[in-house]
């Protein structure tokens, strides 16, 4: 019998072996983008209900940026909505008869954790440029830059890891169950893996936007001391 | 358990190219979308704002102008109260001056009525003693009274200064009575009268039943008067002279 941790490729392009998860991805990434493409396609200032709740998602997601960063939510929707929403469906995905998340292999969660590395790079050199990204692995003190170099990749293979194995297990778990009674009794352990799916959309979402954040402050040039009220010209008359 | 790298890698490009599709053609203009409502919800509010500042203003100045109506018509009503109490002063005051004129009017033609009625009242009470004298003279003794006169005739004669009696002797003396004298009358009469002047005088006797009794002798620049006519003449003369005052008075006091 194969692991069930062992991926099978669907087929070859030459060398290249394209396994399910990225079949998968690929069905995802075509369902949001024609999605988003229908539902943007007739915005007007009067919604219709699925323009209010799209309004509505993106609403959600700049308020949360908000609330995280306390900055202008636009340069960090496009990425960590996208991450929020695909995470989510691949999540969800499993609900559908054999179709296996991508979340649910290796490769899918390493990559997104990744990316959030990445962009963690990206934003925080775009913010303080490549010196004050250098400089805040130096804070609070430069024996500390170890320690945060290693934290930098650690809180990155974390989200992989939490991500990953909420995900695999809430699969091998229905699976499982599922192997043993097929019938109804594994509708509850379904319902809590689409809550799962969700908090750990939720919580990669978040945890990305707060590294980023965090690389963003500490990156950023310290703002001068306060200028305090001029002193008065005093003069001697001798 | 395997990790394939090319996995890696496909999902990795994968997730950046939704996430620029997504952005290109969800999240921005969603949020284009979201944007615009607010800035036109914003507009709106601000129109509206101004619009209601706008109504505002409107509105006071309608309350200024029903303010200054009300005052304007405070005015108008007091300065026709005011017109209207002047007028009806005047009025009053006309009505009290015209009254008066009426009661001047009333008291003068009431005193003029008291004078006339009895200005009438007394000719009527002289005609009413000449016919009293007149009845009583007939029913008297005509002889005794026109002694009686006689006497008082001769001493009236006598009462008169020397030239007056001078003056009379001198003209034709006329003798008029209140009946005609006969003959023995006549002489009695001259005889008496010669003996009164001191000279004898020729006397034309003349009757006037107006006189009702006595004696008047009549000269041409000489009249003394000697009858019952002349003394109620010489009462209704004093009576004349007397009672306008006192009757004036009478009547201001009534009035």
């Amino acid at each position: 019998m194969d692991s069930p941790l062992q991926s099978i490729p669907l087929f070859m392009a030459g060398p290249v072996p394209i396994m399910p998860a990225v079949v998968t991805t690929w069905a995802i990434m075509a369902v949001l983008v024609l999605a988003g493409v229908l539902l943007t396609r007739r915005l007007t200032l009067l919604p219709s209900a699925a323009q209010a709740a799209a309004e509505l998602l993106v609403g959600a997601v700049d308020q949360q940026i908000r609330d995280v960063t306390g900055a202008p939510p636009a340069p960090f929707r496009a990425f960590i909505g996208t991450l929020f929403l695909f995470i989510l469906i691949a999540n969800w995905s499993s609900l559908i008869p054999g179709v296996t998340p991508p979340t649910a292999t290796m490769e899918t969660p390493a990559a997104l954790a990744a990316l959030v590395f990445v962009s963690i790079i990206f934003f925080g050199v775009r913010e303080g440029g490549l010196g004050g990204f250098l400089r805040g692995f130096a804070l609070p003190n430069p024996v500390m830059i170890p320690l945060n170099m290693l934290e930098s990749i650690t809180r990155s293979f974390s989200m992989f890891v939490r991500l990953f194995g909420n995900v695999m297990s809430g699969v091998f778990v229905i699976a499982i169950v599922g192997s043993l009674a097929a019938l109804l009794v594994p509708i509850p352990l379904m319902a809590l893996d689409l809550l799962t799916g969700a908090v750990q959309a939720y919580i990669f979402a978040v945890l990305s936007m707060v590294f980023i954040t965090s690389a963003v402050e500490k990156g950023a040039p310290e703002p001068g001391p306060e200028p305090g009220p001029e002193p008065a010209l005093e003069t001697e008359e001798s | 358990m395997n990790f394939d790298p090319w996995t890696l890698g496909f999902q990795a490009v994968n997730v950046l190219v939704l996430v620029w599709l997504l952005h290109r053609f969800f999240w921005t203009p969603v949020a284009a979308m979201i944007a615009e409502r607010q800035a036109r919800a914003a507009t709106l509010l601000d129109e509206a704002e101004a619009r209601r500042a706008k109504a505002e203003a409107h509105l006071a100045d309608i309350e200024a102008t029903h303010a200054a109506i009300g005052a304007e018509r405070d005015a108008m009503l007091a300065a026709a109260r005011k017109d209207a109490e002047a007028a009806r002063d005047a009025l009053i005051d006309a009505a009290r001056a015209e009254a008066a004129a009426l009661h001047d009017t009333a008291k003068d033609a009431r005193v003029r009525a008291a004078a006339a009625l009895k200005a009438t009242a007394m000719e009527e009470a002289q005609g009413l003693a000449l016919t009293i004298a007149g009845r009583l003279a007939a029913r008297l003794d005509g002889a005794s009274v026109d002694a009686a006169f006689l006497g008082w005739l001769v001493q009236g004669v006598r009462d008169l200064s020397d030239a007056d009696r001078k003056a009379l002797t001198g003209a034709g003396l006329e003798l008029v009575s209140a009946t005609l004298q006969d003959a023995e009358a006549q002489d009695h009469i001259s005889a008496a009268l010669s003996d009164a002047l001191g000279t004898p005088v020729t006397l034309r006797f003349r009757a006037d039943p107006g006189l009702i009794a006595g004696h008047e002798l009549h000269s041409p620049h000489f009249t003394l008067r000697n009858s019952w006519a002349a003394d109620l003449d010489l009462i209704a003369a004093a009576l004349k002279a007397d009672d306008p005052h006192r009757n004036a008075g009478a009547i201001s006091d009534a009035a």
